[in-house]
């Protein structure tokens, strides 16, 4: 009796520290990680001498390390850090601007020790619990902490947008809009927020859609702001103001940003040119078909016709070599992860951590979104890597971090019983 | 446990939001948060799935498509078409790589002036015709047609943007009209079209099967289904019988001929007698293969191959040959020879009167004796003796549209005795230049019906035979006790009778002038058209090879003996010199010709 209860109780006092984290949560980025990998050294077969998916398992295992450690330490002590973590955050991002490595028209590298720091991947998270620390202190229902937490978020994503950065500073955009949100925020303001760059577009589109525009900014300025009449003119004023802006915005782009834009509008145009990786990538993954080409067999994955495969278009090999039946395989484990972090944010004992939780949520539903849709050709090529499947060792090591700060939340979210 | 963020405990900041929010209260509840966010997820994986449902199964068989054909290069190796080159390794054929410069002025990075500046001199063509041609459109336009290698390298030199070199081939005919009748020319797009070019395609191309190869993204291909010996380019020529410098020696002469008897055309054929290999086809007037899109098209084919005539007297040793084979007579038989005679009311001519041999017919080339001794024939035995020896059909020559000859049915031919008369000279029915030769040739070897053919095969560039062409087999027609026999008689044509004008000091010739005349095209023979040609065989002693000279309708009339006779003596000599032929043993009668050393 006492024999056979031994083992038991020995792993119960093992996984004690651990014994309310949401497994599901943790399991789910390993098996997409390992798919990585199978993935990654699918596609460095013909880039000889790569071992990317060696590195990205060892990442991966110095990632759950990590988060592990997480989830058993109180995210709450990250409140009293969390300007320091938003100092660091900062610094590291002024630092690449001196001492980055310069990739693909950007600062966007700190080597240490022969690793590439990507700091703006580190910034994701580090923005994420500074707005969720801000918030939690003044939730966002009224307009003046509302505008706190977006010039908290706003100094980081002005230097990412600098760097530049522009995938990165829009999952900022993203995370920000999110906890927002779930910090009470009007909707309609987080509207109002976004409407010179929906403005901005519009007007170089389509000018009766902009006008049209114009008049539903101002029903909602009317009905959400307050000192509603200043607050509509202004509305109005600036969503004007912003449709010629657009060509001053656009002068602002990257040579190389504003090709990726225009080619998004029209692959075709140039199919042999920037357009060429759209293209690519929606063949490959057509290609795919139901039930793939099989694993190593995707000709347009193997003869390097898909540009950047390792990093941003992985989901194009897993279309086409592992077929829709993979790809519904990936999107439904991303929908649950998803889903965990949802759940998590709504039974989290306090608002910081419910607020982690949904900033996590809002990265990782933006970046699948818009990547997934980028190697499918239905968003532009911005460079944002797919979490945990994409190789990057800062973005993995990241992923993992913020899998170990949520699990924290999960883990300690039974309050304290003194 | 449910703890949802909508129960933030209220600030002390916190105004009431009815007030100054005038958005329905439902929106800021914590059940349509919840639930707002829950749709977002739905929202964004469901436009994903329809989106990939989309892509891989709607359009998937589609895409896949599109994927192998980007995948997959096809490959047309650059290879040259094989040379052709003579008996001796003259190269009569060869392919060099030429290039097309194209402008494309919408690329241009200099003023279009200063790129013509810089390309006239070495195009050798004005500047300012250069402007004019970059004018022409913004992009493509053809400046040079055959740039050749060195030109193609100082112009890449130049370095300029916006001009592009094509790499393309050329056929080179180095010894251009020499060879013209025999070896024939390619189009622009590579292809033969006449001559050695046209009926030998198969074997002048090397294999261009197009390899299909896998292509990378970055268009680079992939060596991996390369099939194996695909870069290894054999060196095989095409290697003839033909003999240039017989050829160009020839030429002129017969040139001149053509020229000084006001002819139509003129030909000369040498062939081994032993072998059927034809050492010199000349035609003329010839063309340019280099050039032939400036030549008439008539010229484009070989006529001695393609254009039956009606050989005349030069066909009447064959005659007697099939007499003495029939053995229906001796070259001593005796048969009418009467100055005139009459065969169903057609009057014959040309008879020395009275009696002679057979040797005295031939060699005086009367036509009353022929008649008689064809006489001696069974009709039908003649009949099948002519077929047997390939009237009415082809000799099997390797080069393009050889006609074949045209001959009398067997019900004509043994019920009409005008018919089997004017056989006996030589008409009444057509053959090429070639298959005359051919038949000759049977009498000069010892009476085997070898097949003409210009053609050896192909070699190695170090001469080791590869492939060989299959010739018709070789029929024996004729005893050699027959064929000395003629040779004799011939050689006594041309020693006492008509064929005089080809002696040659030194050698003996065995030979038989021809005058025929020419179908009008209405039924009857023309009064004025006639073609006249010489047959020898030589030397005499020892015949090695056949030598037929047919010009073409002389101005000024005349006869074998007179106008083509004269082009075979230089052509002997011409043999003599080069084949290094040892002057015969004397003829019975030594007759030294005008002292011309020979």
């Amino acid at each position: 009796m006492l024999q056979r209860s031994f083992p038991k109780i020995y792993w119960k006092s093992i996984l004690q520290p651990w014994q309310n984290i949401d497994w599901l949560l943790l399991i789910l980025p390993i098996g997409l990680t390992l798919l990585g990998a199978v993935m990654i050294h699918s596609v460095e077969m013909n880039q000889g001498g790569a071992n990317w998916a060696f590195q990205h398992l060892i990442t991966a295992a110095i990632g759950l390390v990590l988060a592990l450690a997480l989830a058993r330490w109180r995210y709450e002590w990250l409140l009293h850090w969390h300007w320091v973590i938003y100092g660091l955050t900062i610094l590291l991002l002024i630092a690449v601007k001196f001492i980055g490595t310069e990739g693909l028209g950007a600062q966007r590298w700190i080597t240490i020790l022969g690793f590439n720091l990507q700091p703006s991947e580190f910034a994701k998270l580090g923005v994420i619990i500074t707005i969720a620390a801000v918030l939690s202190d003044r939730p966002a229902s009224t307009i003046p902490a509302a505008l706190r937490a977006l010039a908290v978020a706003a100094v980081p994503w002005i230097f990412v947008f600098l760097e530049p950065n522009l995938g990165t500073s829009l999952v900022f955009g993203a995370i920000t809009m999110g906890m927002l949100y779930w910090g009470n925020a009007n909707p309609g303001w987080l509207l109002l927020l976004i409407s010179p760059f929906v403005s901005a577009i519009l007007f170089n589109v389509f000018l009766p859609v902009w006008f049209a525009w114009i008049v539903v900014i101002a029903v909602i300025a009317w009905r959400s702001l307050p000192w509603y009449r200043l607050g509509t003119l202004g509305a109005v004023v600036i969503n004007l103001l912003s449709g010629g802006l657009g060509h001053f915005l656009w002068g602002l782009l990257k040579e190389y940003q504003k090709k990726r834009l225009v080619i998004f509008l029209n692959p075709d145009q140039d199919p042999l040119g920037g357009g060429y990786h759209l293209i690519q990538s929606r063949i490959g993954i057509g290609a795919g078909g139901v039930w793939g080409r099989g694993l190593h067999q995707g000709t347009q994955t193997q003869l390097s016709f898909i540009p950047e495969q390792h990093t941003d278009f992985i989901f194009a090999a897993i279309g086409e070599e592992l077929g829709f039946i993979g790809c519904m395989v990936v999107l439904f484990v991303f929908w649950l992860l998803c889903l965990r972090l949802v759940i998590i944010a709504q039974n989290a004992k306090d608002n910081f951590g419910s607020l982690i939780a949904i900033g996590v949520f809002s990265m990782i539903v933006f970046q699948v979104t818009v990547n997934v849709g980028m190697t499918i050709g239905l968003s532009p090529v911005t460079g944002i890597p797919l979490p945990y499947l994409s190789y990057g060792k800062s973005s993995l090591l990241m992923n993992f971090l913020a899998i170990g700060v949520v699990e924290s939340v999960a883990n300690f979210r039974q309050r304290l019983k003194f | 446990m449910a703890n949802p963020p909508s129960s933030f405990r209220p600030s002390r900041r916190r105004k009431k939001p009815t007030k100054l929010v005038r958005v329905p209260a439902w929106v800021n509840s914590s059940a349509f948060r919840a639930g707002l966010v829950w749709a977002v997820l739905m929202t964004g994986t469901g436009l994903l799935g329809i989106n990939l449902f989309y892509v891989q199964i709607v359009k998937g068989p589609a895409l896949r498509a599109v994927a192998q054909d980007n995948q997959v290069a096809v490959l047309r190796p650059f290879v040259p078409r094989r040379d052709i080159v003579d008996r001796s390794g003259n190269v009569l054929a060869l392919d060099r790589p030429v290039y097309t410069l194209y402008a494309h002025p919408k690329l241009f990075k200099q003023e279009k002036d200063a790129i013509a500046a810089k390309l006239a001199p070495i195009l050798n063509r004005p500047a300012s015709e250069l402007v004019q041609k970059f004018n022409e459109g913004e992009s493509g336009i053809r400046v040079e047609y055959s740039v050749v290698e060195d030109t193609q390298a100082r112009i890449s030199e130049l370095g300029i943007d916006g001009l592009e070199l094509v790499q393309g081939q050329q056929r080179l005919y180095p010894y251009k009209e020499v060879a013209a009748d025999i070896v024939g020319y390619v189009n622009a797009d590579h292809e033969g079209q006449a001559g050695l070019e046209l009926s030998q395609q198969n074997v002048l191309q090397r294999t261009t099967e197009p390899v299909r190869l896998r292509r990378m993204g970055d268009g680079s291909v992939m060596p991996d289904k390369i099939p194996s010996g695909f870069l290894n380019l054999d060196d095989l020529q095409l290697r003839l019988t033909i003999d240039t410098r017989l050829q160009r020696t020839i030429q002129p002469f017969l040139k001149k001929q053509v020229a000084a008897v006001g002819a139509k055309r003129g030909a000369v054929i040498v062939m081994d007698a032993h072998t059927g290999e034809l050492l010199s086809l000349v035609s003329e007037p010839s063309y340019d293969p280099n050039e032939y899109f400036k030549a008439n098209p008539e010229r484009f084919k070989t006529w001695a191959i393609t254009d039956l005539y009606e050989p005349g007297s030069t066909f009447k040793p064959i005659n007697v040959a099939i007499a003495l084979e029939a053995k229906v007579a001796t070259p001593d038989t005796v048969v009418d020879n009467s100055s005139q005679i009459t065969v169903d009311g057609w009057p014959i001519q040309g008879g020395m009167g009275g009696s002679s041999t057979v040797t005295e017919v031939l060699v005086n080339s009367s036509n009353p004796g022929m008649v008689h001794i064809v006489d001696l024939l069974k009709p039908d035995a003649y009949y099948q003796w002519l077929r047997r020896l390939g009237l009415g059909g082809t000799t099997g020559v390797d080069l393009p549209s050889e006609m074949p000859g045209q001959f009398r049915s067997r019900k004509t031919f043994l019920e009409t005795r005008i018919e089997r008369a004017v056989m006996a000279f030589g008409q009444g029915f057509s053959l090429t230049p070639i298959q005359l030769v051919q038949l000759h040739a049977a009498i000069a070897n010892g009476g085997k019906l070898v097949t003409p053919h210009v053609v050896q095969g192909l070699y190695t560039s170090k001469g080791q035979l590869y492939w060989k062409p299959n010739l018709r087999p070789t029929r024996q027609v004729f005893s050699p006790t027959t064929t000395k026999a003629l040779i004799s008689m011939m050689e006594g044509a041309v020693e006492e009778g008509t064929g005089k004008a080809a002696r040659l000091p030194g050698y003996r010739v065995a030979g038989k002038t021809g005058t025929s005349q020419k179908a009008n095209g209405t039924g009857g023979y023309s009064e004025s058209a006639y073609v006249t040609s010489f047959v020898s065989l030589f030397p005499g002693d020892k015949p090695q090879f056949v030598i037929l000279t047919v010009i073409d309708e002389p101005a000024g009339g005349g006869y074998g003996g007179t106008v083509a006779a004269p082009v075979s003596k230089e052509v002997m000599r011409a043999i003599a010199n080069l084949k290094s032929i040892a002057p015969s043993s004397p003829v019975e009668k030594v007759e030294p010709e005008e002292g011309n050393g020979e």
